[in-house]
């Protein structure tokens, strides 16, 4: 549990930390919270050279609403947005989810970019990211650029971030006004990492007609997953009960999840069914917000 | 032993000293130790393979890398060091020894290599990566029916097979009294590895005294004593020159009551090197190296007569044993304890038993809490449920109808072990009532479903051995198993108390509660007493800390060296008041005449006395000093007992189990301090429940073991705790001092039972049985899926 040596650069500002990562890039890794990235060093999983230190880069340490949009430093803790009004009263779906995420300790200093670029497929963040349609800021010497979810999760544990580049704010789009929502996962224990889970958004007009619906899914193979065949047919046929079962049997043959030490891939596939019947069930049970 | 009746601190509860330093963050565990100048860290290079031939070690780069001092492999070591074994005298067990560094062969993932020594733990952990090691794998098995398997890889040769351990036993005319039965059932329960998992993993640090000869070796275990003469032995040194301490020691659960080969080695380095050695383990080394436990396959045929009453037992169990014995159990230690404790509380007369213990190319397994009790009750425990499915009997009716009654005791089991009291029908009783038992089963619906759940009940009733003598381990053939536990009990010159004990506190509060009971026997406050364990150069010698016997022998031993002292008290002072020591009582921090309270001396003014550090003479023939040394060894075992009824809800679509409601009624004899107690149910039950509901150790077929983190080895945390209603209830022993029995294993073994039984319970109605733990979500709903498949097909 001793990591190997590297070389530490704790810069004061965004455009330092970026000229530092034009010069290491290949061989750094960037420090936010450090909750997954620490450990890997310590177990050698991860060996950078260099590790650049942005905790000191105070100008990434916000939550705020820029426009239609809440923007989220790369500083930004997760237990800030848990304990934001902003982020209660703007993004119910992320606030419902960040509970789930570690536990309060890491949530403390843990952010939500650097959970989000750590892409990990079993973890809650990049769910509710994919169902919000986030935007990720990537920022290098070179400019900025903006991605969606789609593009940024590559694979487990791998995002779309280039050597030179760092994840410098995640935007989410401020929940339209009648927007319902649900997170719900399943875990072999009462806390720590999920088996499976649903990110789930929806919009529900007078009519009672659905719209804007977005389900993705945790633990459902290599990245989160957005269950497009389940989402079309709560969009074509509302929140029936029939629908609701078509679309979680849609959602269990959509996915491909793999097996580990925690579940079976069959297990895995049928509960994400199972969570989306569940979250389609709550959404139609709940009103507008 | 004279009853004690005159108790006032024994039985009151007393918060736990320790906890103002353990709560806080300021304890010493071995890593937090000061370290000595020259200090050599070591780093272990593991085994990839579960089964290989080493065929070259190339230790070039690493020695040349700056700050590593040399690089040994098994070779190197061979003539310092030879491979060591447990000592057991037992028929059908066959021994063989390990290596402390691996030589020519591995036989399991994790074994150790070679070893790097170097200035710093970082440059160690650099190293690792440079030694070159070349293998030719082999083929390996892992599960207990693959080591048994005809033409299976042997793991070792010289054994000719895997099976390093069988036993028989039946009483005579077993057969008949089986045929005697009107129904007979059978079935196969098992249990997934598992490990003890300590908060603190494993670490020791030899230190060599630059002026004498002597090694001190510093180390996270639960058994100093037992250590250090394994090791003495091993390495040809004079016991005296070897000290073995535990420092603050954070869990030990059995898995840190074995000898481990680092603890050996760092001792040999520390003589060949002069210099001190220190080797902490992180948590893969832990999960990957420590013992791990279970894995066995209990197959359990019983014949019983139509009231449900079990007229004969027929129990198979086979255990995987891993690759190596461990010191100083051996292999026979979880195969005998299920087979002998599998009776438990119930009236079982015609029995028996074959066990055999099974080498496979894992990771030794060892003692962990409940050893051999929770598959016992697994097996006996679901099978009461059974009978009761089988002849339409409630399951608790089952249970009642076949358990030691009251007017049983003392009551000698079918495999001779003797059960003093107990309290089996009572606790069963009480049980019931507190969770409602008779309401909720007239409320169940036939289908069991409520609200979408699955609802049922799960009973365990068990029995919990305790407090061991040495007639307990020598008849199962534990030959360096002292059994005794020992103190000594000093009145300092001051009038304070220290209090010396054998055995290794790992968390269970041993400085309150032998405090508590010195306190009470001397009379003195419970401040004034300072207890010393864990140091084998300060305390007698001893067993250890393990197996429920903490408070049984090594309190039984302080409240004998408790009186021995205060006959001692009692003679000087009544030599020094002019009267009969017989009148004399302790109190107060006095001694004085019982008729006349006002008459009397301070505990402090006899000490000085016995210190010479006044002019009053001593009684004629009286020495100086003011202590007594007690040896204290406990019968053969002393049988708690207790009883779990838990309530769950099984989620038929996630597969998730909910407890709802817990009932624990246990007991465990004279209590020394309740709150304790408590603890030690609550912490052992919801390591029980991880053993029911998560924990497993996942080898593939290969013997590459999958889940050496805990991220992937999932253990409960205050997340997955129940509110637990406890129900206690105070039978003391007949046969140890002051009635006191053991209390830290129960919880687990109630639980594992318990939790299976009630899932069991509310999915009766859909044709699962639950034979095997742990049962995770995933396992559930696959075994719904197959009971509904198997349906459809029948229908």
């Amino acid at each position: 549990m001793k990591p190997a040596a590297f070389a530490y650069h704790r810069p004061a500002s965004l455009e330092e930390a970026l000229s530092l990562l034009a010069v290491h890039g290949a061989e750094a890794r960037v420090l936010s919270g450090g909750q997954s990235l620490v450990p890997l060093m310590n177990m050698r999983i991860l060996s950078p050279a260099v590790l650049i230190d942005i905790n000191r880069c105070r100008e990434l340490a916000y939550i705020r609403r820029e426009g239609g949009m809440i923007a989220c430093g790369a500083l930004a803790r997760q237990g800030e947005a848990e304990a934001s009004g902003l982020v209660a009263a703007t993004l119910p779906l992320l606030a419902s989810a960040l509970p789930h995420v570690g536990v309060r300790a890491s949530r403390n200093f843990g952010t939500l970019c650097g959970s989000l670029a750590h892409a990990d497929p079993l973890a809650e963040l990049p769910s509710v990211a994919a169902a919000l349609e986030a935007r990720f800021v990537i920022a290098s010497a070179r400019g900025r650029r903006e991605v969606g979810a789609e593009a940024f999760f590559v694979s487990a544990l791998t995002n779309c971030i280039e050597p030179d580049e760092m994840l410098a704010e995640v935007r989410f789009p401020v929940a339209a006004a009648g927007a319902r929502t649900a997170f719900l996962e399943v875990a072999n224990r009462g806390h720590g990492f999920a088996v499976a889970g649903v990110a789930a958004t929806l919009e529900v007009d007078a009519a009672g007609r659905c719209a804007g619906v977005r389900l993705a899914a945790m633990g459902a193979g290599d990245t989160t997953v957005r269950l497009a065949a389940a989402e079309a047919l709560i969009e074509d046929e509302g929140l029936s009960a029939a629908a609701i079962a078509a679309a979680g049997e849609a959602a269990r043959a959509a996915v491909e999840p793999t097996a580990d030490v925690h579940a079976s891939a069959e297990y895995r596939a049928g509960l994400i069914g199972v969570l989306v019947g569940r979250a389609l069930r709550a959404m139609a049970a709940a009103g507008p917000r | 032993m004279r009853e004690i009746e005159d108790f006032t601190l024994i039985g009151k509860t007393i918060l736990r000293r320790e906890d103002s330093y353990l709560l806080r963050g300021k304890a010493q565990f071995l890593d937090d130790l000061p370290e000595p100048r020259g200090l050599i860290h070591l780093a272990f290079v593991l085994s990839p393979h579960a089964s290989a031939e080493i065929l070259a070690i190339d230790t070039a780069a690493a020695r040349a890398l700056p700050g590593v001092i040399d690089v040994l492999t098994g070779e190197d070591l061979a003539a310092d060091v030879p491979p060591y074994a447990p000592v057991i005298e037992l028929a059908g067990y066959r021994g063989v020894a390990r290596p402390v560094v691996a030589r020519g062969r591995v036989r399991h993932v994790g074994e150790y290599v070679a070893v790097i020594l170097a200035e710093s733990p970082y440059a160690a952990q650099d190293a690792l990566d440079l030694v070159g090691v070349e293998y030719e794998p082999l083929p390996a098995v892992a599960t207990i029916a693959d080591g048994l398997a005809p033409g299976a890889p042997v793991v070792h040769e010289a054994l000719g097979d895997n099976v390093i351990f069988r036993t028989r036993f039946a009483t005579e005319g077993f057969e008949a009294r089986f045929a005697a039965g009107e129904v007979v059932l059978e079935e196969e329960f098992s249990l997934g590895r598992v490990t003890g998992v300590m908060i603190e993993p494993r670490g020791c640090m030899a230190w060599p005294d630059p002026i004498a000869t002597g090694i001190t070796l510093w180390t996270s275990t639960q058994i100093p004593h037992i250590v250090r003469t394994a090791i003495a032995e091993h390495l040809g040194m004079a016991e005296a020159n070897l000290r073995v301490v535990t420092p603050a020691v954070g869990g030990g659960f059995g898995t840190k009551c074995h000898l481990y080969p680092d603890e050996i080695l760092v001792v040999a380095l520390a003589r060949r090197y002069g210099r001190a050695v220190k080797w902490v383990q992180d948590r893969r080394e832990d999960l990957l190296t420590n013992v791990h436990a279970r894995e066995h396959v209990l197959r359990l045929r019983v014949a019983v007569g139509r009231d449900g009453v079990i007229a004969a037992a027929d129990l198979d169990v086979r255990t995987n044993c891993g690759a190596y014995p461990n010191h100083p159990f051996s292999p026979t230690l979880e195969a005998t304890a299920a087979v002998r404790m599998m009776p438990g509380p119930y009236r079982i007369r015609a029995y028996r038993y074959e066990a055999a213990s099974v080498l496979t190319h894992t990771a030794p397994t060892g003692a962990y809490r409940g050893t051999g009790q929770p598959s016992a009750f697994l097996a006996i425990e679901g099978m009461m449920d059974r009978i009761g499915r089988r002849l339409g009997l409630d399951p608790a009716e089952v249970r009642r109808r076949n358990v030691v009654r009251p007017e049983d005791f003392p009551y000698v089991n079918v495999v001779g072990v003797r059960y003093d009291t107990g309290s089996y029908l009572p606790s069963l009783e009480r049980g019931l009532e507190m969770i409602g038992y008779d309401a909720f089963r007239r409320a169940q619906p036939a289908d069991r479903l409520v609200d979408g759940r699955y609802r049922g009940i799960g009973i365990c009733n068990y029995t919990e051995v305790s407090g061991t003598g040495a007639p307990g381990w020598r008849v199962r053939g534990f030959a360096r198993m002292p059994g005794f536990d020992s103190s000594r009990v000093v009145v300092e010159p001051d009038g304070r108390v220290a209090v010396y004990v054998s055995q290794a506190d790992a968390g269970q509060g041993h400085f309150t509660t032998f405090a508590q009971i010195a306190a009470d026997r001397l009379g003195v406050a419970w401040e004034d007493v300072t207890v010393i364990e864990g140091d084998t150069a300060k305390t007698p010698y001893g067993t250890g800390t393990f197996a429920s016997r903490g408070s049984v022998v090594g309190g039984g031993s302080v409240i004998r060296g408790s009186a021995k002292v205060g006959e001692k008290i009692r003679r000087i002072a009544g030599y020094m008041l002019g009267c009969e020591p017989s009148r004399l009582a302790l109190g107060g921090g006095r001694v004085f005449d019982r008729d006349d309270p006002g008459r009397g001396l301070t505990l402090r003014e006899v000490a000085e006395t016995a210190y010479s550090m006044n002019n009053l003479p001593l009684p004629q023939g009286e020495e100086h000093g003011l202590e007594a040394t007690d040896y204290y060894d406990p019968p053969m075992v002393t049988m708690a007992n207790g009883t779990h009824v838990v309530e769950v809800a099984v989620d038929p679509d996630d597969g998730r189990v909910e407890i709802l409601r817990y009932a624990v009624v246990h007991d465990c004899g004279r209590v020394i301090n309740p709150k304790i107690v408590a603890g030690q149910v609550h912490g052992a039950t919801v390591q029980g429940i991880g053993e029911a509901l998560m924990e497993e150790i996942v080898y593939d077929g290969g013997g590459q073991h999958l889940n050496a983190s805990l991220l992937d080895y999932l253990i409960p945390t205050a997340m997955d705790a129940p509110d637990l209603a406890l129900g206690h209830i105070e039978t003391p022993s007949i046969d140890t001092v002051a009635g006191i029995k053991g209390a830290a294993e129960g919880g687990l073994t109630g639980a594992v039972p318990a939790i299976a039984n009630a899932v069991g319970d509310a999915l009766a109605g859909l044709g699962v049985s639950i034979t095997r733990v742990p049962l995770r979500p995933s396992t559930i709903v696959g075994l719904i899926a197959a009971a509904r498949a198997a349906r459809a097909g029948a229908a």
